[in-house]
């Protein structure tokens, strides 16, 4: 870099990127403070290394083929033309933005003097990708093995959710173009999926011992520590902002991004580069946030737990939007979401005898599911994109947002890369006796033994006397 | 395998070469290296896990037989 301007313009973004990682940390922190203050003593400790070793095992796969995916998935294949290079082939050719530079052999993969914005960017999605992956954990606590959660954690934080971002989130993505999908801060792109995704394994694995009554009546369990799921939640809510703030362009001239002749227009944009400010999706953030806590202390009049969750509902739901929506739609949004969530929550816990630990199909998948079908009606006609506006189904240009566009665009992220993905993975593992741990190891504890340890390790050192 | 031996050199050449990491070119070699270690980790780890449970299985404890082991150090 030999241009001032040029670079400080670079090493801005590149420092904005590598923030936004940072604090979305605070979200897997958050996650797993949750998770434990959910569960049972017994299974603590169990529960924590699972939902850690999705760290290292989404990483890895991230870097080996997730990224990758993201760059090379757009048209489908074979849904609608690249706007890069006119083809519906998967993108590899040697285009600004083909998967061909995301390779894991790839040189810029690394320390690369000639590249600034990779590796913070790559960083960023990885984040989401622990979210997602983070999402189902929590749904599935108590009774799933580790290795079967390893293989479902990959499947949706390096596989599934990186091809609906491809899809509904890459400024070239397919459903931008046929369906006029809007999903700004990841209401479907990440929450309904994940939560359609541990929808499909509960329906497998499913509940703890003793949910259930002889006469299917579902019975209470936790959450053990409050205190833990406090802090667990406004972890989430803190990493969030970052969350947030990743799914942002900081700085873009979009006057020859749009080949407008003489135009120069500085502006942060949302992921699919069309304009938006920090300050707007502040607003937004705190009014739904807001939202979601007002409407989840009264519908479930005061339950600590239900209000947290809630607050984090009511984010998600006005998610896809909150690009663009005003503050109070953003609030009135967040409430519909939550009470979506809550009702859907226990109405599918007695009929279907689903036992969601945390509440998270609930929170991510039901709320996301609804933000996305309530914001092609708020949105209804907005461009999809700055590139070029035409109609539905054509697939050369980009249709606008509208309402049929985008409740297809949740059944797809819901159901299709979602729940269904999630249901076929677990068969599967169910299959080879591996998806769920023996009745008697979930009877006596995950940390059984552990915890039998520790006691005697205590009893040796408190009779010591030197 | 040193990529860059003399930083003045390195970025004072007429096109100056970004990737500055150990062993340019042999990329294709670390990335086999580590699928053999993200498969081998699994196999590992779901046979150790597999030992493990089936043991504590064996033992048929109670559902309130933990309680006795909780450590008040």
């Amino acid at each position: 870099m030999t241009d001032e301007l040029g670079a400080l313009t670079t090493i801005f973004t590149e420092f904005y990127y590598w923030i936004t990682v940072v604090l979305m940390f605070l979200i897997h922190v958050g996650f797993c403070m949750y998770e434990v203050g959910a569960s049972r003593y017994k299974h603590h400790q169990h529960t924590l290394m699972k939902n850690t070793m999705l760290i290292p095992l989404v990483t890895v796969t991230w870097f080996l083929f997730g990224w990758w995916i993201y760059w090379a998935f757009p048209t489908g294949p074979g849904l609608a033309p690249s706007i890069m290079n006119e083809s519906a082939a998967l993108i590899t050719d040697e285009s600004a933005f083909s998967a061909k530079w995301y390779m894991p052999n790839s040189d810029i993969m690394a320390v690369n003097l000639g590249d600034h914005i990779s590796g913070v960017f790559w960083a960023a999605f990885l984040l989401f990708s622990w979210t997602a992956a983070s999402i189902v954990s929590g749904a599935i606590i108590e009774r799933i093995t580790t290795f079967a959660f390893g293989i479902l954690a990959i499947a949706i934080g390096s596989v599934f959710w990186t091809i609906d971002a491809a899809w509904g989130w890459h400024f070239d993505g397919w459903m931008l173009k046929i369906l006029g999908y809007h999903d700004a801060y990841a209401s479907g792109v990440i929450h309904a999926i994940a939560g359609g995704f541990a929808l499909g394994v509960l329906a497998v694995l499913g509940p703890r011992i003793g949910k259930f009554s002889s006469s299917g009546e579902p019975r209470n369990i936790g959450p053990r520590n409050p205190w833990l799921v406090t802090i667990g939640l406004f972890l989430i809510y803190t990493g969030f902002w970052g969350f947030y703030a990743a799914c942002n362009i900081p700085i873009f001239d979009l006057g020859p991004e749009y080949g407008m002749e003489g135009v120069t227009y500085f502006t942060a944009t949302n992921i699919y580069v069309t304009p938006t400010t920090l300050s707007g999706i502040t607003f937004n953030f705190l009014m739904s946030l807001s939202g979601g806590l007002l409407a989840g202390y009264l519908i479930s009049k005061g339950d600590p737990f239900w209000t947290y969750s809630s607050g984090l509902a009511g984010i998600i739901c006005a998610s896809a939007g909150n690009d663009l929506y005003h503050p109070i739609q953003a609030m009135i949004i967040a409430m519909i979401g939550v009470v979506v969530a809550y009702k859907m929550h226990y109405w599918v816990e007695r009929k279907f005898k689903i036992d969601d630990a945390v509440g998270a199909v609930a929170v991510h998948g039901y709320a996301g599911f609804a933000g996305l079908i309530i914001c092609g009606f708020v949105l209804n006609g907005y461009p999809s994109s700055g590139y070029s506006v035409g109609s539905m189904w054509v697939g050369t240009d980009y249709a606008p947002i509208n309402p049929l566009g985008m409740f297809i665009g949740a059944i797809i992220m819901f159901f299709v890369l979602g729940m269904l993905p999630g249901w076929i993975i677990a068969k599967v593992l169910h299959g080879m006796g591996k998806l769920r741990i023996p009745r008697e190891v979930e009877i006596a504890g995950l940390d059984y033994d552990i915890m039998e340890a520790a006691r005697d390790d205590e009893k040796s050192v408190s009779s010591a006397t030197r | 395998m040193a990529t860059v031996t003399n930083w003045i050199d390195h970025l004072s050449a007429k096109e100056v070469a970004g990737a500055v990491y150990p062993g340019v070119g042999s990329e294709g070699i670390l990335v086999l290296i580590a699928f053999v270690l993200w498969i081998g980790w699994h196999v590992i780890q779901a046979m150790q896990e597999s030992s493990k449970l089936e043991k504590l299985a064996r033992k048929r404890h109670g559902p309130n037989d933990h309680k006795s082991n909780i450590a008040e150090w």
